[in-house]
This record gives C-alpha cells, structure tokens and sequence, in this order.
C-alpha cells in the first residue's frame, strides 16, 4: 500500500502554515517575488500569524476615534457618502456656467473651479497666446468674470473649491461677489485646492508663481485671514497629489505631503496661531493610483500617523485638529491613449480604492484625459462610476469593510512604517522647506518616476494597450478635441479690454500700491498679504495685476528642476 | 570698451575667409557651428582657429568655479545682469560633467543662469566634458579663443567643481574665481586642499545664510597664513547672488585685476604652439622613428611633457579573425601614446608594466584616438593613464602603465 | 559625423507638467545623448536662441495640454533664424485632429502617450544622422 495519508485537518494554525507552505511551493515552482509601487514585498497569503492581535485596540480601533485607521468619523460613508466633487473648466464664465449647471444636475453636489492655463501662471488673458486661451480651464480673470462662473449656484450652501495657487485671487473674487450678492462670508465653505506651495515648488511647476520666501509669507498670512473671516473655508488643502503624478511612490506621496503639513504647522505656530485654531482646517489632497491595496493601505496608514503627530507634536487637544480630511482624484497617469474606453475600467478601480481608503470626497477622472482635456460626455461618464459604486454595488454599507482583512492591516502597518521612515529623513534635512530646497525631494521623486517607467518599458508591469494586450485601433473611434468656442473667446477677449478702459483707474492704482506696501514691509507690521489681495480684488484689479505686482515685490517662482 | 555687436540669424556663410568675417561680426550661428567643430576636433576647425589666431588676446577672461551647490550658475546669472548694466557683452562656457559610463550629460547650467541667458549681449554654451580633462581644457581654450575673437568683452568659462580638471582650465584664464558656499570649518580646509591654490579672487556666496561671516573671516585667516606673493593680493568677497548684493564690488574688483594682471596672458602662456613648428616637428620625427608605429598606421596629433594624443583609423591589416579589430593593434596604439607622454623629458623612460581592458568591440572603419595623461611622476617612476576612444566618443579601451625613468638621455635629433 | 545627439528637450506654453520631459531627458541622456534641458515655459525666442547657440542637431517639445497648438509659431520661428535643418519632434497628448497640423508645420515626428522611450531615442539618433549629413557634407569622406 501507499504510505498513510496525513490527517486532512491540521492540528494547529502553525502546523496548518507549514502545510500550506509546502504545498504552495510544490505547486508553484519557482515564486515570482512580488513588490508594490512603494518597494514592499507582497507574499502570497497573509495570515492571523501576521498580525498582532493586541494591537487592534491601539492601532485599529473604531471609526471616528483616534487613530482613526478605520476613518475618522462614527458614521463614515453609511451616514454621508463622500462629496462628489468633479473638477471642470474651459472656455468663458459662461461656458464653465453652462457646464457647472449640467454637472450639478447629474448628481455631483459641490462646484469646482479648474482656471486656463494663463491664470495658473498669473496672467490675465491680454498677456498670453491666444491659442491657448480656455484650452484647458475657464478664463477668470476679475470679480465679474466669477460672477458669471457663479451664476445660479447658492455660495451659503454649495461647497466650493478653487484650483487656486497662492496669491488665492480666485477666492477673492468669489469673496467679492458673495459680497454683491449679500451673502454672508461666514457661511461660504470649501477649500483652496492648490495652496500647497510646496508641492509646486516640487512637482507642480505649473502653481508655482512667487519665490519660495514670499509664497510661505502668503500661505500663512492667507490661512490666518480665512480662520478670521471665512471660518468655514479649508485655506489649506497639501497635495499629494502632484507628487505622485510627478512619480513618487505612494509611501513617498503621503510621506512628503505629510512632512509638508508639519512645515505649515510649523509655520503657523511660529507666526503665534494655536495648533488647535487652524489644524482643524488643514485638508489633504491624494491621487488614486491603480496599486489596489496599496492605495487602501496608504490611506489608512496616512490617517493613523496624522492623528498622533497632531497629538505628540503640537499637543493638539480638539479632536477636529486630529482627524485627516482627505479629497481623493484618480490618477491619469495610469490611464492610456491607447484603447481609452479601458480607462473607464481603470478608474472605477481606482475609485474603489479611493472609497474602501475612507475618503471624504472624490473626482473621478474623465476616460478622455489621456486623450485632451475631457469632453463633456466623458465626464458624465465619470459622475456615473460614483453612482454606480455607491447605488449599484452598495460600496457604502458597511464602514471600512477591509478593515481587519490580515492583508490589509499587515500593508497597512508596513506602509506606515515606510512612510515614517521618509518622514525622519525630510525631518533629518530640516524639514520639507529645507528639504525641497536643496533637491533632495525632487531627486527622489525623479528616481522613483524612472524606475516605475522602466518597469513598463520592461514588461515588468503590464498596461493593457500599451505594453500588452494590444490591438489595432481606428483613430476615428477617439472622441474629438473640445476647443472652446473661438467667437465667444473673442468676444471675452474684447469685453475684459472694454470692461478695463472703463473701471477706475485710481482705485485699483490705490489699491496696487496698498498691496505692494504690505509686500515691502517685513514682519508682522503690514498688515495681512491675503486681506489686501481681498480689498484688490474687490474693487476691480485683475488676477494678472495682483500676481505681477506680488511677483515684482516677492520674486517670480522659478521651481527647481531637477533631472 | 564695446566692441561687435553679436547679431544671430540667417545665412550661415561657408568658405573660411566668409565665416572669418561672420564670427567676428559676432554672428551668432557661425560662431555656435564653430565651437561644435572644435568640440569634436573636426578637420576644418583647425583652419578657421589658425585664422583668427590674430584677433585674440583682447577678451577679459574669467574661470568661475567651485563645488557643485557653491552656486556659481546663480552668481553668473548676477553677474551678467550686473555687466549688462555696465553695456558688456559677454559669453559664457559652461561645463556639465558627463556621465563615465554612458557618455550623456544633462546639460543644465545655462538654465540654472536664469533669465538673464536670453538677453541680446549674452551667449551661452553648454559644453559636456566628456571624460578627458586634458582635452577638454585644450577645446575649452580653442573656444575661449573663439570667443574672444568674436568681439565679447568678456569671457566667463564655468567649470564642474571636481578638482584637476578645474586647475587645468584655470590656467587659460585671465581671473579665476572660487566660489564658496557658507560652511564649516572641514569645507574650507577641503576648499584649500584643491581648487583654492589657484584663485584671483574667493567669493562666498548665499551670502545671507547664517554661516557666511564665519566662512569669510576663515577664509580671510588662511590667505593671511600664506606666503604673499608678489602683485595682486588675492581677496575674499561677499555676494548674495539671489539678491544681486555684493556683485557690483564683484565686478569691479575683476576689472581691477584685469586692469593689474592683464588679459590673454595666461592663455598666450597655455597655449600648444599650432604645428609645423620645432616642437612639434621634433615629436613627429620622434614617432616616425619608431617602425613598430608606421608598421600600425599611427599618427602622431599633439602631446605635451606628460601627455600624448595619437589616431589610428582601423584597416584591414588590424582586423581579427572575427573580422573585428585585433586587441594588439589597439594596444599599441594605446602604447604608442603612453611612450611619446613619458618619453618627453629628454631621457628614456623605459615601461616596465602595464594593464589594459577591452570595453567595447571595434570594427574596420573606426577612427580611434589614444589620449595618455600623467598619473603621477617621482625621480624614478611615472604612471601614465591612457583612454582610447572612437569617433563617437565612447570609451574602447582604458590603459595604464608604469614607466622607469633611465638617467640615459636621447639621441640629439630626438631631444625635443 | 559619428558624435553623440545634442538634443534640446523644452517645454513652451503655460503647462507646468513636467514629468514627460524630465523622463525623456533622463533617458536620453542614459543612452548617450547631451541633453540640454529647460522648465516649463519657455518663451519661442528663447528657445530658438538656444538651439542656435547650442547647435543642437534636434529639437524636443513636450506638449501635455494645448501647448501644442502653438507648435506652428516655434517652427516659423526657427525657420526664420536659418534653423529649417534641426529635427523638432513632439511629444505627449496630441489629438488626431492636431497631429496633421503639426506635420504640415514641418515638425518630423509626433509621440504619444505610451512610446517606449527606446524608440525615442532611437528616432532621435536617426533624425541626429540626417542632420549631420546635411551640415557636414565631407565629413564621411574624410573619416
């Protein structure tokens, strides 16, 4: 006879890993090693051995309590999912307001605003190629233009966030015409989406419009100004978004925008705010990369360092100040030209990610991004994967359903130890200003942006379409370009040189000079930057003129490239 | 002090005499197309730098270097605003390192200058340096030259930070700046070690950070330790490049060791003499002694005590049985180079030991070049380095060997 | 004229994505080249100075969002400084519609999203040969 079988059920746990492990290995043959996009390891299975039980009270715990691992509020996505908030912009104000409106009508329930491309150098229209204008955002450029993005929206109860780098003269002008409207400033919430310096400064050269000294002096006096009279509005959101699309890891992402954080915070209680005063209106902004878990891990791991630093660091006793409000968007890195209709697969993964990390609020690219800037039946598109997740497939029922899977909590802890890690080593260098200064960062990112394209052009990580799966395409099957209207481009173009010709003058001369006298002055004897920009924007200065004066007094920012 | 005016734009002239013209009109084009030819020592860059022989000597030269994150692109960019406003026009050669392995270079420093790059009066090239510091400084000269030819005023030449090769290219110019960044103690007595022996002038730059005062008085100290020499006393500045401060009294104290020291001196000084004439006659005779050489079809192209360049194109005759060039022909090439470097102190130096490696395959047609530098040298024994290259630039072959050094001299008609 | 490319990799427009160029830079240089880069932004007359100061054999523009479209005002530029023989190409998202225009503007070569950067650098090496041929006509004689 054959030898005795072994007992089919094994006697203990140990006993049943050394089995599995044997047989795994026996069927397999040679192992390919696994590693995600932040160099850790993948094993095959994940196990009760590798998690420590005991930690579940300290590390896990409960939604809405500190660390707030499993999402920092009790209800989380089954009392209020997250705020679908899709960004849009092209062409005029009336344009983007026709698009707004259609948006809104398809469900998305906050309003944002992507500015053209000239606005986010700091030009007004009259400075710039016109071929360009509106290509890739709407043309703002005064107090009336947003006016008119506005129109029809009700700013004391639609969230709004503004794609708007330091000197913030979009949120000027949304001020100015609230206060048109007679709408009470205390009431408007939403966030300055693009605040984040820093992370121009590395990643997104794009935002990056005054010198590293007078782009701090902004933020901060910016996020003192808001707490005072715009106490709902978010004038911080740090982006790790940039960073990621620039090519950091996502341990490095999360790593350096939470190393960013600190510097804000740093800078804040230096400039003698209480942690406790603005902590709480610190937001952070994530890319979604395709790396399933690994996103997952990120997040939750992200949310648990946030939660003690505010704590330990700064001694911050309001549980607002701890918790780690993020907006996530899915990256458009990982999407492709070739075969665009994947792309909608793709982002829904994405997305999933993004909501099983426990976000506060997502925009879901439009499957046309790697093509042009999305058209409008891609981003209806866009708006019904959220849909789909949360009605369809019931993605909300029950709060972070990952949460104790073996996996994800090892990943979980092994992202946070990875993400700390780099942090001590932004800490070591003097902290991130220091740190982006000298380079450090932006050789990082640069290294890590290489190393993820050779592994495509390797086939070691597969793209379906480019590097795999590839199929013959008819070109026409691509969706055509939208280009704004180039009739009411013009007539935008010849309406804003009518509109200065007739303005006053001498007010916005007075108000320019105001402006730049509080640049010229040092310290804290000058007065708030921000609340100048505010009076500026009020009476009729243009975008172009708030940031040519800012950039003539505090330098033009010049980002450091680093290849 | 103005001079031609560098104009860019159409119709790049051919015919040396035309391009003669045209690069002292300062056209821009012609003077860019030049400096590729001297860069890759094609065959007609020789004439056209025979040709402007007569024109130079006139361009305030200046060597800006220091280590890398000193901030020398940032104090040229100060300083070209700074000449600008006093109606100067000015060129600038910078050098990026290439890689050793691959041979590619990220050639960033003109960026790195910043706006003032784009100005009428400025002209900037990025030079890769390729691998061969002695080469590099004699192309760096040739195109000084070129430079000064055209009619700039004045000549800013910008070197990697990274030791000999700097040294080399100091000596063609005119004031050579080191350039500090505030540190401690252990960076200037590194700075001193090397780079430091050779400035006119130190500056210390990011003069606003909290370590410039300190890094300013020591730098004063040791030049008050060291042996005065005669003429110009060498002096420590103080410049904030970002913000323009300290660049005016910058500028004005190289004019005044231009105006003490005077210009094209250095460079009159460093310069190969062009061939035909005794020394060089003199070496080729040397090489065209030795039968083994003409046997091979190698010729001679430039040397100087201590160094040696020597060509070979690949023919027939030095092909394997794998139909690609026989490693002993390119060693003795490379051979070849290593015995004229070693061999041009007036006694026999006599090898006695030597390595080679076999980097890449070379096949017939390829021209390669075998430039040989002095390692070391002691009374009794020299080392000598000698890389082999292919037209393209890449690394073939590297050598290095040891030579004895006899107490027997020459024959007279081989003594250079 | 066998010498390693001198390529100028830029970006002109409003875009600051620079992620594209910074990689392709990178890559090239790795295979060889002499890169010479800029940031975002350049103006068309700075880099037509460049390209002529440097002699660069080709010419690399980086296009993630509309800047392309005034890809047709560089190429008049460099034609007027005397510069019709250095290779442009383009790379990043280009609509169909556009890449036709481009082309007819005289630039040689359109990449999309998704070329290996092996084939960049091979076209490039190719591109660098026909530039070289055409300025130094007696060269391969001599050599």
């Amino acid at each position: 006879m054959n030898k005795p079988l072994a007992d089919p059920v094994p006697a203990s746990i140990d006993e049943a890993q050394v089995r599995w492990a044997a047989e795994y290995a026996a069927q397999v043959g040679h192992d390919r090693p696994v590693q995600n996009r932040s160099g850790i390891p993948i094993k095959p299975l994940y196990t009760p051995l590798d998690v420590d039980p005991a930690r579940f009270d300290t590390d896990v715990g409960f939604p809405g309590q500190p660390p707030y691992t499993r999402g920092i509020y009790a209800t989380m996505h089954r009392g209020r999912t997250w705020t679908q908030r899709q960004l849009i912009g092209l062409g005029t104000p009336a344009e983007y307001n026709a698009r707004l409106r259609d948006i809104l009508d398809q469900g998305a329930s906050a309003v944002s605003l992507i500015p053209c491309n000239s606005v986010f150098r700091g030009y007004d229209m009259d400075e710039v190629d016109e071929e360009l204008l509106g290509t890739c955002g709407v043309v703002v450029n005064s107090a009336d233009h947003m006016t008119t993005c506005l129109d029809g929206v009700d700013l004391s109860t639609t969230s709004c966030a503004m794609n708007d780098p330091s000197p913030f003269t979009l949120l000027a002008f949304m001020l100015a015409t609230a206060r048109r409207r007679g709408v009470d400033w205390r009431t408007i919430s939403g966030t300055s989406n693009q605040s984040d310096y820093l992370s121009h400064f590395v990643a997104n050269h794009m935002f990056f419009r005054l010198a590293l000294p007078g782009a701090r002096r902004v933020l901060t006096d910016h996020i003192a100004w808001c707490g005072e009279h715009v106490p709902r509005w978010n004038p911080l959101s740090v982006v790790g978004q940039h960073m990621q699309q620039a090519g950091a890891t996502p341990a490095e992402a999360m790593a350096f925008t939470l190393s960013s954080a600190l510097q804000y915070a740093d800078d804040c209680v230096a400039a003698g705010m209480s942690p406790d005063a603005f902590l709480p209106r610190f937001t952070f902004f994530f890319d979604i990369s395709i790396s399933f878990f690994e996103e997952i891990a990120k997040f939750r791991a992200g949310r648990r360092i946030w939660a003690r630093l505010t704590r330990e660091r700064y001694g911050a006793r309001d549980p607002r100040s701890w918790r780690f409000k993020f907006h996530g968007q899915t990256s458009g890195v990982d999407l492709t030209r070739q075969q665009p209709l994947n792309n909608i697969a793709r982002v829904a993964a994405q997305a999933m990610a993004g909501i099983f990390g426990g976000l506060q609020s997502l925009h879901t690219d439009a499957y046309d991004e790697a093509l042009s800037c999305p058209t409008q039946f891609g981003a209806r598109i866009a708006v019904a994967t959220q849909n789909i997740l949360r009605e369809e497939a019931h993605l909300t029922d029950v709060i972070d359903p990952l949460g104790g899977s073996y996996f994800v909590e090892s990943l979980t802890d092994e992202m946070e130890a990875r993400i700390l890690a780099i942090i001590d080593e932004v800490e070591a260098a003097g902290g991130m200003y220091r740190a982006v200064e000298s380079g450090m960062v932006q050789r990082r990112i640069g290294e890590s942006a290489r190393m993820h394209q050779g592994r495509i052009d390797s086939g070691a990580q597969t793209v379906v379409g480019v590097n795999a799966y590839r199929v013959d395409e008819d070109a026409s099957a691509r969706p055509a370009l939208p280009k704004p209207d180039p009739a009411g481009m013009r007539a935008h173009v010849r309406g804003f040189a009518d509109w200065k010709a007739r303005r006053s003058a001498s007010a916005v001369d007075r108000a320019l000079a105001d402006l730049a006298r509080t640049a010229q002055a040092t310290g804290t004897g000058g007065g708030n930057l921000f609340g100048q920009v505010v009076a500026a924007a009020d009476v009729g200065c243009t975008h172009g003129e708030i940031c040519g004066t800012l950039r003539r007094e505090l330098g033009f920012g010049h980002p450091l490239v680093v290849v | 002090m103005k001079r031609a005016d560098p104009k860019g734009g159409a119709g790049a002239p051919s015919g040396v005499d035309k391009r003669v013209a045209a690069i002292r009109a300062g056209h821009r084009a012609t003077i860019a197309r030049a400096i590729t030819e001297i860069e890759n020592d094609l065959p007609q860059s020789g004439a056209l730098s025979a040709a402007i022989a007569a024109d130079i000597g006139r361009a305030h030269v200046v060597g800006i270097t220091g280590a890398p994150g000193a901030g020398k692109s940032t104090l040229i960019n100060a300083l070209l605003q700074q000449y600008a406003a006093r109606g100067r026009r000015v060129a600038v050669a910078a050098i990026d390192p290439s890689s050793p392995i691959t041979g590619g270079a990220v050639l960033g420093d003109r960026i790195r200058m910043g706006s003032s790059g784009g100005a009428d009066g400025v002209f900037i090239r990025s030079l890769a340096s390729r691998g061969h510091a002695g080469g590099l400084a004699r192309a760096t000269r040739r195109i000084v030259d070129l430079l000064d030819a055209a009619g700039f005023d004045v000549v800013i030449v910008e070197t990697v930070g990274a030791g000999q090769s700097d040294v080399d290219i100091a000596s063609l110019a005119d004031t050579s700046v080191v350039v500090c960044p505030p540190g401690l103690g252990d960076d200037v007595q590194a700075i001193k070690a090397g780079i430091l022996e050779i400035a006119d002038v130190l500056v210390v730059n990011k003069g606003d950070q909290p370590l410039a005062d300190r890094t300013e008085r020591e730098l004063d100290d040791m030049l008050h330790l060291r042996a005065r020499r005669p003429g110009w006393r060498v002096r420590v500045l103080r410049t904030t490049a970002t913000t323009g401060e300290g660049v005016s009294a910058l500028v004005d104290t190289l004019d005044a060791h231009a105006a003490e020291a005077g210009v094209g001196r250095r460079r009159r000084q460093a310069a190969t003499p062009p061939p035909g004439d005794a020394v060089s006659d003199t070496l080729r005779r040397f090489c065209e002694s030795d039968p083994y050489q003409r046997l091979n079809a190698i010729e001679f192209v430039e040397s100087a005590p201590g160094s040696a360049t020597m060509r070979m194109r690949v023919g027939k005759s030095h092909l394997n049985f794998n139909g690609k060039c026989h490693g002993g022909a390119i060693f003795c090439l490379a051979d070849s180079a290593f015995g004229i470097a070693a061999n041009q102190y007036g006694v026999i130096a006599a090898g006695i030991d030597t390595h080679m490696t076999f980097q890449v395959a070379v096949s017939e047609g390829d021209v390669l070049t075998a430039r040989s530098t002095e390692v070391s040298r002691t009374a009794k024994l020299a080392i000598y380095r000698v890389d082999v290259t292919r037209g393209d630039g890449t690394v073939v072959s590297s050598f290095t060997g040891t030579v004895y050094l006899t107490t027997r001299r020459h024959a007279p008609h081989l003594t250079p | 004229m066998k010498t390693r490319p001198k390529v100028l990799i830029t970006k002109i427009g409003l875009d600051g994505h620079d992620r594209g160029s910074r990689i392709v830079a990178a890559h090239l240089r790795d295979a060889g080249m002499e890169v010479v880069y800029t940031p975002p932004w350049q103006e068309i007359g700075n880099v037509v100075k460049l390209a002529v100061e440097e002699d660069v054999d080709v010419i690399g523009v980086s296009s993630l969002a509309t800047d392309h479209l005034i890809v047709p005002k560089l190429m008049a530029a460099l034609r007027e400084a005397d510069l019709s023989d250095v290779a442009v190409i383009v790379g990043g998202i280009v609509p169909d519609e556009d890449e036709q225009a481009l082309l007819d503007a005289g630039v040689a070569r359109v990449f999309h999203p998704g070329s290996p950067l092996e084939d960049i650098a091979a076209y490039i090496v190719e591109a660098t040969a026909r530039v070289r041929a055409a300025r130094f006509p007696a060269l391969d004689a001599i050599r």
